[in-house]
C-alpha cells in the first residue's frame, strides 16, 4: 500500500495525541520477521513513527480494545472497523471512548501463498513489491511477477467493506482489493460438491492436526468470552485432549457463537499454526446468515445484535 | 523440605507407576458442613493399609472413577493409621461427585506427596495453631500427632474461626479440644450470629486479642488465602519473626509431582517443595502469586 | 570417526537400520511438518531443508496420550496401564535446537518423581542430528549455546556437503552404528575440510542475537515489576501456540474422559498462558495477562536455570516467534530487560 497512507496515518495519530483526544493508540509496527506486522500500543506523539501501514498489516486489532483502560484510537482497515461495530453492538466496547482511525485497504498479502507458489520461505526472499495488478517477488537473482489475485488472502478477494465506513477519520482516498467471490469461496463450493460422507472425513483428517491451541479463538474480536464453553466443567461440553470429534465440535460450536458477529476478517484461519482452513467453516456461516436474515455483521452500530433480537416476522414455520 | 525421601516413596506405587491411583473403599462419611464433608477411608489392599505411612502436611490426588482427580490433604493423623481420612469442600465437577458417594464406593487415592510439617523442629516448642475454615483439615493431622505425643511440646494455643457456626469444621475435634486441658482453645465466628455465645471476630484480630507468646514458639498458619494475608501481619506484631510462622499453600494441582508445571511460585513448586512453607522463604525473592 | 554417503544411499542406510530401530523421519502433514514412522520406502523428506513445524518432543511427549485405563467389575475397579510403546527408535534429522530441548526435558520428567510415560518412550532412542544449512531469520541458537552444525545431543550429526551426507560419530552408540556399513565411505581431510566450512557458512546466518548474560539474575530484579511485563504482554492474545510449539516446554494436563463403566486417564498438553491454567475456586494467581507472560519468560530464562545448574530453559529454535498469531517475540522482551543491576549503579 501507499507510503502516502503511512505518512498521513502518523501525522494523525501525533495531532490526536497533541490535542489530548487520545490516550493511548494500537496499530502495527514493523514485525520481528520479514514481511511480518505486530501490534502496538503507543501512548504519546514521540512514538507516532513507530506505527506503519504497508501490505501486511494482518492482525484484526479490534480485540485489543475490549477492557482497554482510557480512550483509545485505533487503526482500522474495512474488516477491523467491522468487527469494533459488532464490539460496540454487544456493548463490549462504547462508541464514545475509541478514535477509529480508518485505513482504506486494497487487500492484504498472504506471504505463505506467495512462499507456495515460488517455492521459498518468507526469510529467503528479498522483496515484495505491489504494482497495480500484480506483485513483484525478488529472490536473489531470480524475479517473478505474480497476479494480485493470487497472493491476496482469500477472504480479501470476497470484502464486502474495504473503506471503513464507521470511522472518526479516514487516512486516504477509498481503496479496494479487486474483488473474485467465486475463488475467494473455491473451497467452499468444492466441499459443497462432496458427499456427506467424504466432507465428514475431510474434517476428521483436518481436525486431527488441531491441538486445541485455541489460537483461532484468542484472535478472533468476537470471542470475548471470561470463561469459554470449552473451559466449563459442570457441565463438561467437550473432552479437554484433543480427540478429533471433540476438536470437531469445538470449531462448529464456535463458528455457531460468532455467527451474526463474525465479519469473515480471516484471522482465525491465519493464526492457526497447523493450516487448518477454518475460514470455510465460519465463512459459510457467514453465508447462511446473510441468506437467512439478510444480514452482513458489522454494518451499522446502532443495530441490535442479530442473534439477540427476533423479530415477529421471522417466525420459524416450526414454531407457528 | 522434603521429609520421606522420594525413593522411599515408590514402594507406595501402584504398578510401579507414580500416576497410577490405589483402589480404596469409602468406610465412613461426615457432613461437617452444608458443603464439607469428610470421608474415612482405607486401601483394598490390606497390606499396602498396614504399610502406608506418611506425614502431618503431605496430601494426596483422590481420584473419582468417571469423574477426575483432586488434591486434598490427608486429614488424618499418622498416629492413628487405623484408616485414612480426607475433608473436602464441593465447589466443582470432581467434589460434587465425591460427595455423592457413600460407604462402600471405591476412589483412587495416591500419595503421599508434598512436604510435610517439620515435626522434629517444633519438639519442645510452644505451638500456636491458627485456622481458618476448611483450612482446619490439615492443621488438624497435626493437632493430633502433637496431642498424641503431648509431652513432646510444650504450650498449645489454638486460634480456629469460620463465617458462621454451620461453618465449622470438625466439631467434634473441638470439643475435645476445648475439654483437653493442656490445650488452650480459641473458637470465633465472622459475625454475631443467634444461639452463639462465645467470640465473635475475624481470626487475624482474635489472635492479636489472645496475644500468645513469641517466646520459643511457633505459628502454624491454614485457612483462605485472604485470612492467611491478614495473618502474617498479625504475627508480626505479635513478636513472631518470619522464621517463626509456618503455613501451608493451596494452588491448583494436577500431576502432584511437580512435573506439569501449574503450581509453581518461582522455581518452586508447591506440590513439590510445599505445600509446607515457613514464611521467609516465599516472603521475598519469589513472585507474589499466593 | 567421520564418514560419507551419497545422498541416493540414504534410502538404503534407513532400510538397513530400520531392521534394529523404528525410524522417524521429518514429514509432510497437510502444510505443517513433524516426526513421523517412515514409511520404510521414500527419501522426499530429505528436501525438507528446515525445522519442522511440530517439534520432536510430539515423539516422546505427544498431544495426547492415554495413561491408564480402568473398567468396573464384580470385585470393583480394575486400573490398566497401556502396553510398552515400541522401543529402540531413531530419529534420523533433528535438528540441533530440538536435540538440546530433549536433554533438558530428560531431566525435568526424570528428576524427582520419574514420569514413566516420557522416559519408557525416550530410552534406547538414538538421535541422528542434521545441520541446519538455511537457518531461519527467527533462529537465535547461537545465543544460547547452540548452533546450527551443534553436535553435543545427538549421537551422529549429519551435514549436507553438495549431494553427499558427511556424517559424524559423537557417541559411543553413534560410532557403533557408522561401523561397517558399506554404503559409507571414510571421509577425507578434504571432505572434513568442506564440512567446517559449511558448518561455519551456517553459522553466519544466524543473524537474531539475545543477550543472556546474567539474565537469570536480570529478571528476578524485575520480577515485581508490573509496568515491564505489562508492555511486553500487551498484544498476546493468551492462546497455547508458542508453548505447544515450543520443544522445551513440558506443562500437561490430566483429564477424564468417561464411557459406559469403563474410562481413560488422558493427558494432554497444556500452557500456563491460558487463564484457567492456574484458576483455582477460590480465586486465580494469574488471572492478569502480565502474570502468564512474566511466567512464561521466566519460568524459561529465570526458574528453570535456577532448578538445573543455569540451564536456560530455551533453544533458540524460533518457532514461537514464527507461529505467535501476533508475532509476540520473545527475544525483543529478553533484550530489553534491563541489565544487571551492579552495587554501583544502585
Amino acid at each position: 500500500m501507499d507510503k502516502i497512507l503511512q505518512d498521513n496515518l502518523r501525522k494523525e495519530v501525533k495531532a490526536l495525541f497533541e490535542q489530548k483526544k487520545v490516550d493511548l493508540v494500537i496499530g502495527y509496527e514493523t514485525g520481528p520477521t520479514k514481511f511480518t506486522t505486530t501490534p502496538v500500543l503507543i501512548k504519546n506523539s514521540e512514538e507516532a513513527d513507530r506505527l506503519v501501514i504497508n501490505d501486511f498489516i494482518t492482525s484484526n486489532l479490534a480485540k485489543m480494545l475490549v477492557k482497554i483502560k482510557g480512550k483509545a484510537g485505533i487503526v482500522a482497515k474495512g474488516c477491523d472497523s467491522r468487527s469494533i461495530v459488532s464490539l460496540i453492538q454487544d456493548h463490549k466496547v462504547k462508541r464514545e471512548n475509541i478514535v477509529i482511525i480508518g485505513v482504506p485497504c486494497s487487500g492484504i498479502i498472504d506471504v505463505g501463498k506467495i512462499s507456495r507458489l515460488i517455492g521459498k520461505e518468507p526469510d529467503e526472499i528479498d522483496d515484495i513489491t505491489r504494482e497495480k495488478d500484480a506483485v513483484l517477488v525478488t529472490s536473489g537473482s531470480e524475479k517473478k511477477s505474480l497476479p494480485l489475485k493470487e497472493v491476496l488472502y482469500e477472504h480479501c478477494l470476497a470484502c464486502d467493506l474495504s473503506t471503513p465506513a464507521e470511522c472518526d477519520v479516514l487516512i486516504g482516498e477509498p481503496a479496494s482489493p479487486p474483488l473474485d467471490k467465486v475463488a475467494s469461496l473455491a473451497k467452499i463450493n468444492e466441499m459443497e460438491k462432496m458427499t456427506a460422507e467424504q466432507r465428514w472425513q475431510y474434517w476428521k483428517e483436518q481436525m486431527q492436526r488441531c491441538t486445541r491451541c485455541y489460537a483461532c479463538r484468542n484472535v478472533c474480536p468476537v470471542c470475548y468470552c471470561e470463561r469459554c464453553f470449552v473451559e466449563e466443567s459442570e457441565p463438561q461440553w467437550i473432552n479437554i485432549a484433543p480427540n478429533w470429534q471433540d476438536n470437531l465440535i469445538f470449531q462448529v460450536i464456535r463458528s455457531i457463537h460468532v455467527a451474526g458477529r463474525c465479519t469473515d476478517c480471516g484471522n482465525c484461519e491465519r493464526a492457526c499454526p497447523v493450516g487448518i482452513p477454518l475460514r470455510s467453516l465460519v465463512r459459510k456461516m457467514y453465508d447462511i446468515v446473510d441468506e437467512m436474515f439478510h444480514y452482513k455483521a458489522g454494518t451499522n452500530k446502532d443495530d441490535l445484535p442479530l442473534m439477540a433480537s427476533y423479530e415477529t416476522r421471522e417466525a420459524e414455520e416450526l414454531i407457528r | 523440605m522434603t521429609t520421606s525421601s522420594i525413593s522411599e516413596r515408590k514402594k507406595f506405587f501402584s504398578q510401579n507407576n507414580v500416576y497410577l491411583p490405589h483402589v480404596c473403599v469409602i468406610e465412613k462419611v461426615i457432613d461437617e458442613t452444608p458443603t464439607v464433608r469428610t470421608f474415612h477411608f482405607k486401601f483394598k489392599d490390606e497390606r499396602l493399609q498396614k504399610e502406608f505411612t506418611f506425614e502431618s502436611g503431605q496430601f494426596g490426588e483422590y481420584t473419582v472413577f468417571g469423574v477426575g482427580e483432586a488434591t486434598f490433604c490427608i486429614s488424618s493423623s499418622p498416629t492413628r493409621p487405623d484408616h485414612l481420612e480426607v475433608a473436602l469442600q464441593r465447589v466443582g465437577k470432581v467434589t460434587n461427585a465425591f460427595h455423592r458417594l457413600g460407604v462402600g464406593a471405591e476412589i483412587g487415592f495416591r500419595g503421599p506427596y508434598g512436604n510435610s510439617f517439620p515435626i522434629d523442629s517444633l519438639k519442645g516448642k510452644n505451638l500456636v495453631f491458627v485456622g481458618g475454615g476448611i483450612g482446619l483439615a490439615p492443621l488438624r493431622s497435626l493437632i493430633w500427632n502433637v496431642i498424641d505425643n503431648r509431652d513432646k511440646y510444650g504450650k498449645i494455643d489454638i486460634v480456629y474461626g469460620a463465617r458462621s457456626p454451620a461453618d465449622l469444621c470438625f466439631k467434634y475435634d473441638l470439643e475435645a479440644w476445648s475439654k483437653d486441658n493442656t490445650v488452650n482453645m480459641v473458637t470465633t465466628i465472622d459475625r454475631p450470629a443467634e444461639g452463639w455465645n462465645g467470640r465473635v471476630g475475624l481470626v487475624p484480630a482474635v489472635l492479636e486479642q489472645v496475644a500468645p507468646s513469641p517466646d520459643n514458639a511457633v505459628a502454624i498458619v491454614c485457612g483462605p488465602p485472604i485470612m492467611i494475608r491478614f495473618t502474617f501481619p498479625a504475627l508480626a506484631k505479635l513478636g513472631f519473626t518470619p522464621e517463626q510462622m509456618i503455613t501451608t499453600l493451596e494452588k491448583r494441582m494436577k500431576c502432584g509431582i511437580g512435573k506439569c508445571g501449574r503450581c509453581n511460585i518461582g522455581p518452586l513448586f508447591v506440590c513439590k517443595d510445599g505445600p509446607v512453607f515457613r514464611y521467609d522463604q516465599i516472603k521475598n525473592f519469589m513472585p507474589q502469586e499466593y | 570417526m567421520v564418514k560419507k554417503i551419497k545422498q541416493a544411499d540414504i534410502g538404503k542406510l534407513l532400510e538397513r537400520w530400520a531392521k534394529d530401530y523404528r525410524i522417524f523421519v521429518p514429514s509432510r502433514d497437510g502444510e505443517i511438518t513433524r516426526f513421523d514412522r517412515w514409511d520404510g520406502k521414500d527419501t522426499g523428506f530429505l528436501s525438507i531443508y528446515r525445522n519442522t513445524v511440530v517439534p520432536a518432543k510430539s515423539v516422546f511427549f505427544p498431544v495426547k496420550e492415554e495413561m491408564f485405563s480402568y473398567k468396573k467389575d464384580s470385585t470393583g475397579y480394575q486400573l490398566k496401564v497401556p502396553g510398552p510403546s515400541m522401543s529402540k527408535k531413531l530419529l534420523f534429522g533433528i535438528r540441533p535446537c530440538d536435540a538440546s530441548a530433549l536433554a533438558m526435558l530428560d531431566v525435568a520428567f526424570k528428576e524427582g518423581y520419574e514420569d514413566p510415560y516420557y522416559l519408557e518412550k525416550r530410552r534406547d532412542t538414538v538421535l541422528v542430528g542434521m545441520t541446519c544449512l538455511r537457518p531461519y531469520d527467527s533462529c537465535f541458537c547461537t545465543s544460547l549455546g547452540g548452533g546450527p552444525g551443534e553436535s553435543k545431543n545427538v549421537d551422529i550429526m549429519m551435514t549436507q556437503v553438495g549431494d553427499e551426507y558427511i556424517l559424524e560419530g559423537i557417541t559411543q552408540k553413534g560410532e557403533e552404528l557408522l561401523a561397517g556399513v558399506e554404503y559409507f565411505t571414510d571421509a577425507s581431510e578434504a571432505d572434513i575440510s568442506r564440512l567446517r566450512s559449511v558448518k561455519e557458512g551456517a553459522l553466519k546466518q544466524i543473524t537474531r542475537k539475545v543477550n543472556v548474560k546474567d539474565i537469570t539474575q536480570r529478571i528476578y530484579d524485575v520480577i515485581e515489576n508490573k509496568e515491564f511485563w505489562e508492555t511486553s504482554a500487551i498484544k498476546c492474545v493468551s492462546c497455547g501456540v508458542c508453548t505447544f510449539f515450543c520443544p522445551t516446554c513440558y506443562c500437561f494436563d490430566i483429564s477424564d474422559e468417561k464411557e459406559k463403566g469403563t474410562g481413560i486417564r488422558k493427558r494432554a498438553w497444556d500452557s500456563c498462558q491460558f487463564p484457567v491454567y492456574t484458576k483455582m475456586p477460590a480465586e486465580n494467581p494469574r488471572e492478569e495477562k502480565w502474570r502468564r507472560v512474566r511466567q512464561k519468560v521466566a519460568h524459561k530464562y529465570a526458574y528453570f536455570p535456577t532448578l538445573y545448574g543455569g540451564t536456560i530453559s530455551c533453544t533458540g529454535c524460533g518457532r514461537c516467534i514464527r507461529l505467535c498469531p501476533v508475532s509476540w517475540d520473545i527475544t525483543a522482551v529478553i533484550n530489553s530487560v534491563p541489565e544487571k543491576v551492579t552495587t554501583e549503579s544502585k
